[in-house]
């Protein structure tokens, strides 16, 4: 019975993506993502209502799957690495052969390990990753359908890319699926590398010079981790002979082994997660149209590398390497919210507010109690349901005004009110009680009490989010009037409201969510119970605030106290010796303390230290 | 939830509004008796935002009303989140909040000086909350609880004894929130300065005497929680909280007022490392 659904989750969208290039008229396009929408909502729900369940799959598990996967860890290296040598990218060049190397090295020396009994396991950790696949990633594809529309036409290409466009969209959802179900740990490789694939030629999609350049960066680092990923695997295979990651994630099998091979996946989960000093593969991905950000940033690609983490996590507990990863995770927090506040760029706001929360996560992972890890799935859900949300919205907010600075943005609620009341309500749903964010990072600070260092870097980091995104939010409703006959596409306005309330339902709902991560706890235990309470005094704060907003609204309003005479101009006013002063606002980024040349600088040789540290540690 | 939880919440809606509007008539009476003045009633700052309330004057944007109640909500919602007994964490969250609702609201406005004052609000923001944060997370782990009843029933000598280095940090952190010199950064206290009321310049009539309110919730929130350093009883609790606002008024009658800049490169630093200290050791007994 799974198996249907599974078919339904991972096969699904990769056949709808083929006929998306068959059948390349817009509205069969349209019709295809958003039949897939439905498809991967109701095989979530499925999955959800047999969770938590594992069972044996042909589709995730068989002889023909192992071969198809084995044959994946040739072709797909073997794919960059042409790629590496057309574009004579050394770096692509050289991790590619690594990954190639590794798989040739696998298939002569290694012992053929035997099926995995139940090749599909989904316990709360795979359901999560599952439901925001189908959920916020479905909603992003179909955002995607008036954007990329827009796109084109602001672009006045001759031939549509389109339809390869859809293809590698959906194929990818498909691969996130399979990969979030898969329990053999060759398999759920094939859709590792996939996911690398697919991140490639999305963010190499326009083609433009920087967009080449970037998806070559985003490349080679990911080639990187795909070697720290085969070589865990295959030390794993060589010290304990195991290939089911349920089994490989037991605490006894590590006990007084060696944790090199764990603490390689953990590096290859932190380069997809673009933990420092490998963030920049992320950043760069944002040339591409705001979908592929979208998705990358919040249901896919980063998420694969936080999944691998908090899978891992249960091994462990009072490890060093356990110790070194939150540590890691912790720094990444701190640094990469620094970085953001230092940034005027809309997009690179939420790419480094990615990196940073991803670093919270990882944080959550490496302190590994059952409350961390409960807390790492619980961000990692709401994180990609507000992300999604905020960048769907910068992406809409940046077509209407042509432009994705901040400055720009400033006011943007007058051109777009629902769009930019939307983004300032995800802003503040990064940073606020009892929102999600906010709760899932509360939870991670009271599980840190173990660690002072790690304490320190979240109260640092979190500070600096709430100066981020309150400035965010208020920059963008810097305006006054509110232009009410602006209407978007209802395929634009959509998902934008559907990730809006599922980022403040999902926040309702944390407590309960928690609580099925953690068998015998009750959901309103501790700080947990207050949320209920605080919802009812949001809501009354609701209902109040929008009363005196009605009547605010239909007031006249005062002029601005501009300390002299206000001139007939509207902006200018007459001031200090009778002249006429233009006024002119801007943020103040204090880039003396947060520009990026520097700070990434000494914020990357400081991460890449404990990154080493996480692999010398497991040597010694 | 019990009844008795329940009373005290409501104790704790009602009361600490007022305390702080209390805290605000002392500081006038005591900074005029410094300044050799005789000052205003004690009640004085009552009848202000009463005299507000009556004023009705237009909004310079259609959003400020609505922020203005949110952060009296918030600000009012950490009181009753000490009063019940609840997590000093998430108290300590959710007065963050209405903070950050002020701002918001200042970012909205139409004057430059409203926005200026948002800026630095967050600038001010960005250095009190992890000394703060670190204050709270060192009293927690001192008194081994996170809820606000463990660490005031903590029994035996008071946490000032393990915790002496949170002073400097608290202290600024008091100094900020109760928007004193050398810290009045973001909503200079005296008009006549080169952002005017910063933060609060374009908050008029009603929603200034809102935020009146919240401020006085606010006050008490941070003095309650700096009294947690010697909460080994009501009477105890109430001293160490003036202690903190006497020291709190001395220091804003004897300096001048600091730049931003010098609060985050210097000031905000040197108090985190304190406490951040005085963090560490708790780990090495």
């Amino acid at each position: 019975m799974s198996e249907a659904y599974i078919g339904l989750l991972v096969l699904w969208p990769l056949a709808a993506g083929l006929a998306c290039l068959v059948l390349t008229s817009p509205g069969a396009r349209s019709a295809l993502v958003l039949l897939t929408g439905i498809a991967l909502a109701v095989g979530g729900l499925a999955v959800a209502a047999n969770a938590p369940f594992a069972a044996p799959s042909a589709l995730l598990g068989s002889e023909t799957a192992l071969h198809i996967a084995e044959g994946a860890a040739f072709v797909l290296p073997a794919y960059f690495l042409l790629r590496g040598l057309m574009a004579k990218h050394w770096l692509v060049i050289v991790f590619s052969l690594g990954q190639l190397a590794l798989a040739a090295y696998g298939a002569v020396a290694m012992p053929h390990a035997a099926l995995v009994q139940n090749a599909a396991v989904c316990d709360g950790l795979s359901l999560a990753l599952v439901l925001v696949v189908c959920f916020v990633g479905s909603l992003i594809a179909i955002f995607a359908l008036p954007y990329m529309k827009h796109h084109e036409e602001h672009l006045h290409l001759a031939v549509s890319k389109q339809p390869g466009f859809f293809l590698i969209m959906l194929a990818f959802l498909g691969f996130m699926n399979g990969l979030a179900l898969a329990n053999d740990i060759r398999v759920f490789e094939a859709f590792f590398e996939a996911t690398t694939l697919c991140s490639f030629l999305l963010i190499g999609h326009d083609k433009t010079e920087i967009a080449t350049k970037n998806a070559l960066r985003a490349l080679w680092m990911n080639c990187l981790g795909g070697i720290f990923l085969h070589a865990g695997i295959l030390l794993t295979q060589q010290a304990h002979g195991l290939v089911d990651i349920h089994e490989i994630v037991n605490p006894a099998v590590w006990a007084g082994a060696s944790m090199l091979p764990v603490a390689l996946l953990l590096l290859a989960g932190c380069v997809k997660a673009a933990q420092m000093p490998f963030q920049s593969w992320l950043l760069g991905a944002m040339v591409a149209p705001t979908p592929v950000s979208a998705l990358l940033h919040s249901s896919t690609m980063v998420k694969v590398g936080v999944f691998m983490c908090l899978r891992l996590a249960p091994v462990l507990p009072g490890t060093a390497t356990g110790v070194v990863l939150a540590t890691a995770g912790a720094f990444t927090f701190f640094a990469a919210s620094a970085l953001a506040l230092g940034q005027s760029n809309a997009k690179k706001i939420l790419a480094y507010s990615t990196v940073a929360n991803l670093g919270l996560i990882i944080a959550c992972a490496g302190m590994a109690t059952p409350a961390a890890i409960a807390a790492g799935v619980v961000l990692l859900v709401i994180h990609a349901a507000t992300k999604a949300l905020l960048f769907l919205c910068v992406g809409d907010m940046e077509q209407i005004v042509g432009s994705r600075d901040l400055e720009d943005l400033r006011g943007a609620v007058a051109k777009a009110p629902t769009t930019a009341l939307a983004a300032a309500a995800g802003a503040l749903a990064m940073i606020l009680p009892p929102l999600g964010m906010l709760m899932g990072k509360w939870a991670a600070i009271e599980a840190a009490l173990t660690n002072p260092i790690l304490l320190l870097l979240m109260a640092l980091g979190s500070a600096l989010a709430v100066v981020c995104w309150v400035r965010f939010a208020g920059t963008l409703l810097a305006g006054r009037s509110v232009d009410k006959t602006a209407h978007s596409h209802i395929l634009t306005s959509g998902p934008i409201l559907s990730l809006l309330f599922g980022a403040i339902g999902l926040g309702m709902a944390a407590p309960w969510i928690n609580a099925l991560l953690l068998p015998g706890a009750s959901a309103l235990a501790g700080g947990w119970g207050l949320i209920p309470t605080l919802f009812v005094v949001g809501m009354l704060g609701w209902i109040v605030g929008m009363k005196v907003l009605s009547r605010q609204s239909a007031a006249k309003l005062a002029g601005p106290y501009i300390g002299g005479l206000p001139s007939a101009e509207p902006g200018t006013f007459v001031g200090a010796l009778g002249k006429n002063w233009v006024l002119s606002e801007g943020n103040e980024y204090a880039e003396e303390l947060f520009g990026e040349p520097k700070l990434t600088k000494v914020a990357g040789v400081l991460a890449g230290a404990l990154l080493l540290a996480l692999v010398g540690g497991a040597i010694i | 939830m019990n009844l008795t939880t329940f009373y005290l919440a409501v104790a704790g809606l009602i009361l600490a509004p007022l305390v702080g509007g209390l805290v605000a008539g002392v500081d006038r009476v005591v900074t005029a008796r410094l300044q050799s003045r005789v000052g205003p009633p004690l009640l004085q700052p009552f009848y202000d935002a009463g005299k507000l309330w009556s004023k009705v004057i237009p909004p310079t944007n259609q959003w400020q009303g609505m922020f203005v109640r949110w952060a009296l909500l918030a600000s009012l919602a950490s009181d009753v989140l000490l009063a019940a007994g609840a997590d000093v964490l998430m108290c300590f969250f959710v007065q963050a909040a209405s903070a950050c609702f002020i701002a918001v609201g200042a970012f909205c406005g139409a004057s430059p000086y409203s926005k200026i004052g948002a800026q630095r609000e967050l600038f001010q923001l960005l250095c009190y909350e992890p000394v703060f944060l670190v204050a709270i997370l060192a009293m927690c782990k001192a008194a081994g609880g996170f809820d606000a009843f463990a660490i005031m029933a903590a029994k035996g000598q008071p946490l000032l004894f393990k915790l002496p280095l949170l002073i400097p940090g608290l202290l600024f952190v008091v100094l900020v929130k109760l928007r004193k010199s050398p810290f009045d950064i973001s909503a200079s206290h005296h008009m006549h300065q080169e952002v005017v009321r910063g933060v609060y310049t374009d908050f008029a009539g009603r929603d200034f005497a809102l935020i009146e309110i919240a401020h006085w919730a606010d006050v008490t929130v941070v003095l309650w929680i700096c009294s947690f350093l010697w909460a080994t009883g009501p009477l105890q609790m109430v001293v160490a909280g003036l202690v903190f606002l006497f020291a709190a008024l001395i220091i804003d009658n004897i300096s001048a007022r600091l730049t931003w800049r010098y609060m985050v490169k210097v000031v905000a630093p040197v108090s985190l490392l304190l406490a951040t200290a005085n963090l560490l050791w708790l780990y090495l007994e």
